[in-house]
């Protein structure tokens, strides 16, 4: 059992780090690649719009690349992913069970369209819903067990359009 | 009820003409103020409803999502969901409405909020969220959604030629009573159509951006919610995304005005929160409990241990 658990675990972490390793992130625009993640940071080098850059890390706004064969830091809203690699032409029924390499198991639930216009109200379902709700006290006791800090900020106004 | 003078001018002068004896009378008046209430409708009418009222079409319209999607039976994540809900929900303009969050069974990545504080997040949106941060960016846009009214402004324009009395009908009598059922089965096909086409997109973008400032109050790095749209640029899976997808605008689009809104604003704010060790054990989905059927590996050599 302990064996089989050491197994597991390091299964999990080789998982984990194959799925980050094989994130990769555009530049939206043009931006730096800094030293530190900080804005007034050294600038490593310039990145150039659509630069594709390999994704190590996320902390707070910024996100740890690898890029122009340096490790530095971009800001997380000047990156997008790159989309996973599909082959082309090929229907949505074939690269649901080919995209993952293994078939769809029965019982995969999906939520379309069709289920939402097909719904029948449940309201055994609502009060169960009902019933989970917290109180102000445990959302507060969560808070400062987690050293979560309120701050009194305003609201945005809207952004530029693309 | 009857709110435009002229309408009372109206009805007095029909009672002005009506000659008859008292009972009749009445039963004439009772009829003509009958029609003319039948005839009125909603108009405006769903942005003054009170707040028991707007709980009332956000549970109907919450269990219509739970008949499509039933809630997983995982007491934890559930505690856990309303919890960081509820803390996030105190930020914003509407902290004393009875916040309900739910995880929903689907493998999907979706999340649903119903007028009245209504939150429902699925199982596969739950799973992916990489930190806590993420998932905060995810409920404060549903909160900010439902603090700005934005489902009611949607239903308002599907409901305005519903009859008002059979919109007082549907709250005013318990649920059963068949008074109000022409009115709730209209709310039920407008809330398919709303949760099946989608908001506005400028009530999406004004989401983003409200969402992102009450979890920046709350503590949490605010860029959550754009970690969550940068997963969603790169997704092409139409199986899972699908149904987000086609009720929201391109994440692309999203990021861009997000980044433009936020600008470096919160970049110097201290202690912000980006996960917590709690979350990290709970999103992971649980182990199979025995392998998969299928061809037996070969047995372990002895003594092989992993480097």
């Amino acid at each position: 059992m302990h064996c089989a658990r050491v197994i597991l675990f390091a299964a999990g972490v080789l998982i984990g780090s194959a799925a980050l390793a094989s994130e990769r992130g555009l530049m939206i625009r043009a931006g730096d690649l800094f030293a530190e993640p900080f804005i007034d940071a050294k600038k490593l080098a310039p990145l150039t719009p659509n630069q594709s850059v390999t994704i190590i890390e996320r902390r707070g706004g910024w996100v740890s690349v690898q890029a122009e064969g340096m490790r530095g830091w971009v800001r997380l809203l000047n990156l997008r992913l790159e989309p996973a690699v599909q082959p082309a032409g090929r229907p949505i029924a074939a690269l649901r069970t080919g995209s993952t390499g293994r078939t769809v198991a029965t019982g995969v639930k999906g939520l379309d369209e069709a289920d939402i216009r097909s719904a029948v109200l449940d309201r055994g379902q609502l009060a169960q819903l009902e019933q989970l709700g917290v109180g102000d006290d445990a959302a507060k006791q969560y808070a400062s067990q987690n050293k979560l800090t309120e701050s009194t900020i305003g609201y945005l106004k809207p952004g530029k359009a693309p | 009820m009857i709110r435009s003078p002229r309408l009372l001018a109206v009805l007095l002068g029909a009672t002005a003409l009506v000659s008859a004896p008292a009972a009749a009378q009445f039963g004439a008046i009772d009829s003509i103020i009958g029609k003319v209430q039948s005839a009125q409708k909603i108009g405006e009418g769903l942005r003054k409803i009170s707040e028991p009222e707007e709980i009332k079409i956000g549970g109907d319209l919450a269990a219509m999502l739970l008949g499509a999607a039933p809630l997983i039976a995982d007491p934890a994540k559930q505690r856990y969901l309303n919890t960081l809900g509820r803390w996030l929900a105190l930020h914003s303009e509407r902290p004393g409405l009875p916040w309900k969050f739910g995880i929903i069974d689907s493998d999907d990545f979706n999340a649903f909020s119903t007028p009245g504080g209504y939150v429902l997040v699925t199982r596969g949106l739950f799973e992916r969220m990489r930190s806590e941060s993420e998932l905060a960016g995810v409920l404060t846009h549903e909160i900010a959604h439902v603090a700005r009214k934005h489902h009611l402004a949607a239903l308002q324009k599907a409901l305005r030629n519903q009859s008002l009395s059979e919109m007082r009908s549907y709250f005013s009598i318990s649920t059963g009573s068949s008074i109000g059922d022409r009115f709730s089965a209209a709310l039920l096909s407008a809330g398919k159509d709303l949760y099946a086409r989608g908001l506005d997109k400028d009530d999406e973008y004004e989401a983003d951006r409200v969402g992102v400032v009450i979890a920046a109050r709350s503590g949490y790095a605010p860029w959550g919610l754009a970690g969550v749209l940068q997963s969603l640029t790169a997704t092409t899976d139409e199986s899972k995304y699908g149904l987000h997808n086609r009720t929201h605008p391109l994440p692309l689009d999203r990021l861009v005005r997000l980044d433009s809104a936020m600008g470096k604003r919160f970049d110097t704010m201290p202690g912000l929160v980006d996960d917590l060790p709690g979350f990290a054990a709970l999103r992971r989905p649980p182990a199979p409990l025995a392998a998969p059927p299928g061809p037996k590996p070969p047995p372990a050599k002895p003594g092989r241990r992993r480097p």
